[in-house]
């Protein structure tokens, strides 16, 4: 019965000792919401599916690092470059790189040779230089840094400069860890910090942003998500507050670690706000037109009309103009306006359109009540403005309005791809 | 690319100062990532005045994933592989174990080590292992023997 030899039992035992299973996914993903990750919870313990709902709402996004032993490190390195990028200072990112290349004293002081070392702080530089030209080419997003991040050697070299620049900290400053450690801090420096691949723990992750993040001013706040008791996830912060705000948000799941982006940064980076300002730029002709929904009801009876975004963007309407009764509308001047055949002459007697507002002029819903919106004066235009979507951040840009919350193009619209219900059934499946 | 200027940086130190009883060469001048090690057998084990031919492959992620050292020399030890290959591949060598500040001087120093004293909780030859710890005497017998057979 004894089929396989000594040898090839050996031989199995090493196979086996050496598999590594193949872990799908990018090192680090685009943003996506953070309801995918409730969803991963949904069929499991009902306080890990509450707290990781709740936790989609307070933070609406994520990011998800591989799990291939980095993860920890990836999360940090990245949340760093992608906060100092938020902050669009090019002066900051200056201070970074001097501050960066000063550090590298620490691994003088611990016995590691420029020759060793120098590669990986070229590389942190490397990706330092192309934040700060990304912002002063005016970049749109973060997309350069997930590139750089997915890139092999650019991401395992900026980790190994942060595991040796953490490495060396501890080493320099044992009495604050040591206590801390099951073993001594050399010992643990160089199986528990070097070695490629290996997790970052608690004690690694504190040394980590007293050794390399805290002097770029950034805050590192971590929330746990675990089944002790509670509807939301334990937020633990491992820096002090910081007067600038910018902090660096971890998700970790036990041995796992994603970044988090809460709401108000959401607002504020989300491209959805830049698609709003776009569109609500195109109306701005109607303004100097001075055309009056109030005018147009024929307009506004049209079923869906707000729906098209090209309506807004000056592609070929049908056959709006022949029933405008207004010379003065913007719908004359559109370039288009030749090629399109009218089914009806132009000059056609059109009966008379009240000019005072039918009483329903509403596309589909009515709209809420105006609140804060100072009211416009009745010759403007009459758009009509949702205070549910006045957010104070986005006092700045132009308001969103109703036909645009009505249309698919919203998020929260359900015919949106991305749209994802807030509610969730326990025995509910996709 | 970082790594190779890395690689040309550790071979001039290792050219410069090299390690007692360590030479190094690159088998190739127009490839930095395959190299020939000349080793000397260290003084007091039974490969003493062998000298020893030795294969160290840098891969393309250097210093990200580790080198690997391989005896062409045949040789009697516990931790070598008893095949065509002649593999070492234990301690800091390991993918999991192994660290991008290590330099090659210290693999090498490390190979060395090895050679003065084998470690057969960790060998690849069962066998030789087992004759190490429980047959000293015969374990330096074969291995002088095999030293001088294909060492010298």
């Amino acid at each position: 019965m004894n089929a396989l030899s000594a040898d090839e039992m050996e031989r199995f035992q090493k196979l086996s000792n050496n598999y590594q299973p193949e872990i799908q996914g990018p090192l680090v993903s685009t943003k996506q919401s953070s309801h995918s990750i409730a969803l991963d919870y949904s069929n499991a313990d009902p306080t890990l599916a509450t707290k990781t709902n709740a936790l989609a709402i307070t933070h609406p996004e994520c990011r998800i690092m591989k799990g291939d032993g980095n993860c920890g490190w990836r999360a940090v390195a990245f949340g760093y470059f992608e906060t100092l990028f938020a902050l669009r200072d090019t002066l900051r990112i200056e201070t970074e790189i001097r501050r960066m290349k000063s550090l590298t004293t620490l691994l003088e002081r611990v016995g590691l040779s420029d020759s060793i070392y120098e590669i990986f702080v070229d590389a942190t530089e490397e990706v330092l230089n192309r934040t700060h030209a990304a912002i002063q080419n005016g970049a749109q997003d973060e997309s350069f840094l997930v590139e750089a991040f997915n890139e092999g050697y650019c991401s395992d070299a900026i980790i190994t400069h942060f595991r040796i620049l953490t490495s060396a900290w501890m080493k320099l400053n044992p009495n604050r860890y040591q206590a801390f450690l099951p073993m001594p801090l050399d010992q643990y420096c160089s199986t528990r910090i070097d070695p490629v691949k290996t997790e970052i723990d608690e004690v690694g992750l504190q040394a980590l942003i007293d050794g390399v993040i805290e002097g770029s001013g950034f805050g590192v706040e971590i929330l746990y998500l675990d089944r002790s008791e509670g509807d939301v996830v334990t937020p633990h912060q491992l820096s002090s507050d910081r007067p600038s705000g910018a902090t660096i948000r971890l998700l970790y799941r036990p041995g796992h670690y994603d970044i988090l982006y809460p709401v108000e940064h959401n607002l504020n980076m989300a491209p959805i706000v830049n698609l709003q300002y776009g569109m609500t730029s195109d109306y701005s002709p109607w303004d100097q037109a001075s055309l009056g929904f109030d005018v147009n009801s024929s307009l506004m009876a049209i079923p869906n009309l707000m729906q098209d975004t090209s309506f807004g963007m000056g592609a070929p309407m049908s056959p709006m103009p022949s029933v405008s009764p207004t010379p003065a509308s913007p719908f004359r001047m559109s370039p288009q306006q030749d090629m399109y055949q009218s089914p009806m002459p132009t000059h056609a007697p059109i009966p008379p359109i009240p000019v005072s507002p039918p009483p329903q002029i509403a596309p589909s819903s009515a709209p809420p009540p105006m609140t804060s919106l100072p009211s416009r004066s009745s010759d403007g235009p009459q758009i009509r403005l949702n205070p549910l979507v006045m957010k104070p951040n986005l006092s700045r840009s132009l308001p969103v309005t109703t036909p645009f919350k009505n249309s698919p193009y919203n998020q929260a619209h359900f015919q949106n791809s991305d749209f994802e219900p807030i509610h969730w059934e326990p025995h509910e499946r996709r | 690319m970082g790594s190779v200027k890395r690689i040309s940086k550790e071979l001039t130190e290792l050219t410069e100062s090299p390690p007692a009883g360590i030479r190094v060469e690159l088998a190739d001048e127009s490839n930095v990532y395959e190299w020939k090690v000349h080793m000397e057998g260290p003084e007091g084990s039974p490969f003493h005045n062998g000298k020893f031919l030795i294969k160290l492959s840098l891969p393309t992620e250097y210093p990200f994933k580790p080198p690997t050292v391989s005896f062409a020399t045949k040789i009697y030890h516990p931790n070598v592989t008893n095949d065509e290959k002649g593999s070492m591949c234990l301690g800091m060598l390991r993918a999991d174990e192994w660290k991008p500040s290590s330099k090659i001087a210290a693999v090498l120093q490390f190979a060395r080590q090895l050679l003065a004293e084998p470690m057969p909780d960790d060998a690849v030859e069962g066998r030789i292992a087992e004759q190490y710890k429980n047959d000293r005497v015969r374990y330096e017998e074969v291995a002088r023997e095999w030293t001088r057979k294909y060492a010298c």
